[in-house]
């Protein structure tokens, strides 16, 4: 009876290492996914890398709100001219940014000299109305390990006790991420690429934005009934704003990119756009490097005004027009500095 | 949770080695029931309470029926049975096609009423354990069966998590005595059962949910597209429904086969049926013996005059149409198969005499249904196979589309007849239809049946894991519910 359960347990064994030999040899061989919302910007950057010496990485608020055009016509205009490329990609919330920064560094760009990177907490919970697609290109090993990091130990001083307590609260997140790795790693329909090819070009054209630089127009300013809304809650948010520091999932993550962008010669350089969300970002210790943040509505009251704003992360475009500028002068006055 | 998600993987290696750790029967069908329970609670834990009252309800008409003798008290409590089963399905899924159906009648009749429709939410599975608590207390009322004496057995007869929600439709006197006995994992057919799913795994997840996308654009507006588009999705529709709803029994009749229970087989082959009384003795067949059983039979069956056999198949088939939904595309489509039948029957009269009844098929002549090969046809045999797929697919239309209006359009462009649309699926994919057809005609002629068991068990066990990887990457992006849930 106990040599048929060992043996029993030995053919489960053979099958579940043939399983996972057979995926990770297929993984191997098949390219890595790149779901339409983040192809064009990668395989534009890949082709043109050495084109650009500053790039800014993160998410709708910079993809929208920031013009390289602007960015570059003012650089130079002060005696620091840039070549910028916009790599803001919708919802591209930690850590599915940091895949992204992986991607990047390995184009290993020769010209590149500043990494505006946009500073975020990690996220635990999935955007759903992004797909599937996009979900699992970025659940590898690394970026999983730090969601499940941060799911269970959001403010990284938790005792082992409240971790075993975190299984149970966060096992939704849990089994989400690890569901999405799991489909990364077995490829899970990666068939359907090669059998049902898409034509992606307009897309691309798209996303690219007029100019190829990455960036473009998002929409129009908010109805009059969401402008007294946003004004609303933009007052609470500053009655409510403390400092906050960024969870440890995150901040280490930074550092990292920071210390490797700085190993190919760029210097890494961290935004907060103007959202709504009042409260000052800060790294745990010292920064790795210079902090813009335009979350504030004291001192950048235009980027606030109800006329430039389409919603709480959004500007249109005489805001985005204002907000690369003085992206562009707090910039040309940090890299005097350094 | 559903067979081809993660999450079962997980629940059913959990459910697996803790059955098989329990040394005693009792545990074991506890430890079923508690999973099954939770099975169904992961969809919706506030009907699960159905299930239950279901369950203490049959127990209590068995054990009743058990203690008397008066025909009449007898009468009684199957009825209070009969009652609270069909008005648990009569509720949930017919309330609101009668109500719109008697308003729509009272208008028409020039008496208009507002009458009012509620926003019920059907619980899932509704039809198919209400059917098996119904067999359970049909066959203790005829004597067929002795009452449990437990109401664990019965609840977990009825709540068994491979069959609870989408079949196979299982009679008590086939299942409750294999939880008499202690099972032996010595005894199940490990191989076999794996096979079966992962075979289950292929016709759902990488053919049915594949295909799914151009049905369901099709249908949605059939009007807009050219007759070969109707072509390609009924066809396409025909291959969806076989292999969602096979797919789904087979990983059910795998999964119970794993934790040492056996379910009978519900399809063999239907597409290659000889005839229209053939196809239903291979499609659903759970479901088509069930109705012969306990309502064709009762009705007459085939004995007396031939009008009043046909009144019983058409009665049949359009209750079993209706026992899929309330909706007048469901009747037709009960309707259409029974007129085939009663034509198939008048002509069999006519022309070959009465075909021989087949008995209820098992798990191990699932394995075993492919040997053989097909039988022999001739020119004749063909034609009656090519009109028994055209008449199944055109029932087809009416069974997919949501309302008449979305059904005509379909109906008259794979009648032949010209359609206005433009809009093109790509006549091309019919060469899909050619190809699939090709490996179900290979699998039916026994090409895949056994060649397996031949292999040594490691070799087997790294083979099947091999093979996982490989399905795993046809899994289309879009996943589609299983059809025969919503039932």
């Amino acid at each position: 009876m106990k040599k048929q359960f060992a043996r029993n347990l030995g053919y489960s064994a053979i099958a579940v290492i043939a399983f996972i030999a057979t995926s990770a040899v297929i993984h191997a061989i098949l390219p890595p996914i790149v779901p339409k919302g983040v192809a064009a910007k990668l395989e534009f950057f890949a082709q043109h890398k050495d084109e650009f010496d500053t790039i800014l990485v993160g998410t709708s608020s910079i993809y929208y709100s920031v013009s390289p055009e602007i960015f570059d016509q003012t650089t130079r205009e002060n005696g620091l001219p840039t070549r910028t490329f916009n790599f803001g990609i919708d919802a591209m919330h930690p850590p599915e940014n940091f895949y992204v920064l992986d991607q990047i560094l390995k184009t290993q760009p020769r010209n590149l000299k500043w990494v505006f990177l946009e500073t975020a907490n990690v996220e635990t919970k999935l955007h759903k109305v992004l797909g599937t697609e996009r979900a699992v290109y970025w659940h590898d090993w690394p970026r999983t390990a730090l969601t499940l990091r941060k799911a269970l130990n959001p403010r990284g001083d938790a005792r082992w006790y409240i971790k075993v307590s975190r299984l149970w609260v966060a096992r939704r997140d849990l089994a989400a991420h690890l569901t999405l790795f799991a489909q990364r790693f077995g490829n899970v329909g990666r068939a359907t690429e090669f059998l049902f090819p898409q034509d992606r070009k307009a897309e691309a054209n798209l996303e690219l934005g007029p100019r190829r630089d990455g960036y473009r127009l998002a929409g129009h300013s908010m109805s009059a009934q969401d402008a007294a809304s946003f004004q609303r809650r933009l007052a609470d948010e500053i009655a409510r704003a403390r400092p906050k520091p960024l969870d440890p999932c995150a901040d280490e993550a930074y550092r990292n990119y920071a210390a490797r962008f700085r190993e190919i010669g760029a210097t890494p350089l961290f935004i907060v756009p103007p959202l709504i969300f009042q409260s000052p970002v800060n790294f745990r210790q010292s920064s790795p490097g210079p902090l813009l943040s335009f979350n504030d509505a004291r001192t950048y009251p235009m980027l606030f005004d109800t006329k430039v704003r389409i919603d709480d992360a959004h500007l249109t475009k005489e805001g985005a027009e204002e907000f690369t500028r003085l992206l562009a002068q707090e910039f040309l006055r940090r890299a005097r500095q350094l | 949770m559903l067979f081809v998600e993660f999450r079962f993987f997980w629940f059913f290696l959990a459910v697996f080695a803790v059955y098989w750790s329990l040394r005693e029967n009792r545990s074991r069908k506890i430890w079923l029931l508690v999973c099954s329970y939770f099975f169904y609670a992961c969809w919706n834990w506030k009907f699960l309470f159905l299930i239950i009252a279901s369950s203490g309800l049959d127990y209590l008409v068995g054990t009743m029926l058990a203690r008397t003798e008066d025909p009449r008290a007898r009468r009684g409590w199957l009825i209070l049975s009969l009652t609270a089963n069909l008005g648990t399905i009569a509720f949930f899924k017919y309330y609101n096609f009668f109500v719109t159906s008697a308003a729509a009648l009272l208008e028409w009749l020039g008496l208009p009423a507002s009458l009012h429709t509620l926003n019920i939410v059907i619980p899932v599975g509704v039809s198919f354990y209400t059917f098996h608590s119904m067999s359970y207390t049909i066959d203790v009322y005829r004597r067929k069966l002795k009452p449990v004496s437990s109401v664990i057995d019965l609840a977990c007869f009825i709540g068994f998590f491979p069959q609870m929600v989408a079949g196979p439709i299982v009679r008590a006197s086939a299942f409750l005595p294999q939880l008499k006995n202690i099972r032996r994992f010595a005894e199940v057919d490990a191989r076999g059962a794996l096979i079966l799913f992962l075979t289950g795994f292929i016709k759902k997840a990488c053919i049915a949910d594949a295909v799914a996308p151009f049905v369901d654009r099709y249908f949605e507006a059939p009007w807009n597209f050219t007759m070969p588009s109707a072509w390609v999705a009924v066809l396409f529709y025909a291959i969806q429904i076989y292999c969602d709803f096979s797919g789904y029994t087979d990983m059910a009749i795998a999964t119970a086969g794993l934790l040492g229970y056996q379910l009978p087989i519900n399809f063999r082959f239907p597409y290659f049926a000889a005839n229209i009384s053939d196809f239903w003795h291979r499609w659903h067949i759970s479901l088509s013996t069930w109705l012969r059983d306990y309502l064709y039979i009762p009705l007459g069956g085939s004995r007396g005059r031939a009008w009043f056999v046909y009144r019983n198949i058409m009665i049949t088939m359009l209750l079993g149409g209706l026992w899929h939904g309330g909706a007048w595309t469901f009747v037709i489509w009960g309707g259409l198969h029974g007129l085939a039948l009663i034509v198939h029957r008048e002509w069999q009269r006519r022309m070959e005499g009465r075909a021989p009844s087949r008995p209820l098929p098992t798990l191990g002549e699932s394995m075993d249904a492919t040997a053989g090969g097909p039988p022999k046809r001739g020119i004749m045999g063909w034609l009656a196979w090519a009109l028994t797929v055209y008449w199944v697919c055109l029932a087809w239309i009416f069974f997919r589309a949501v309302d008449l209006p979305h059904a005509a359009p379909a109906l008259r462009s794979f009648l032949f007849l010209p359609s206005g649309g433009t809009e093109d699926l790509g006549a091309w994919m019919l060469w899909i239809v050619a190809v699939l057809g090709f490996i179900h005609w290979l699998n039916f002629r026994g090409t895949f049946s056994a060649w397996w068991r031949r292999l040594p068990d490691p070799v087997f066990a790294a083979g099947y894991g091999c093979a996982f990887a490989v399905v795993l990457l046809f899994i289309p992006p879009h996943y589609a519910p299983f059809i025969y849930f919503q039932f």
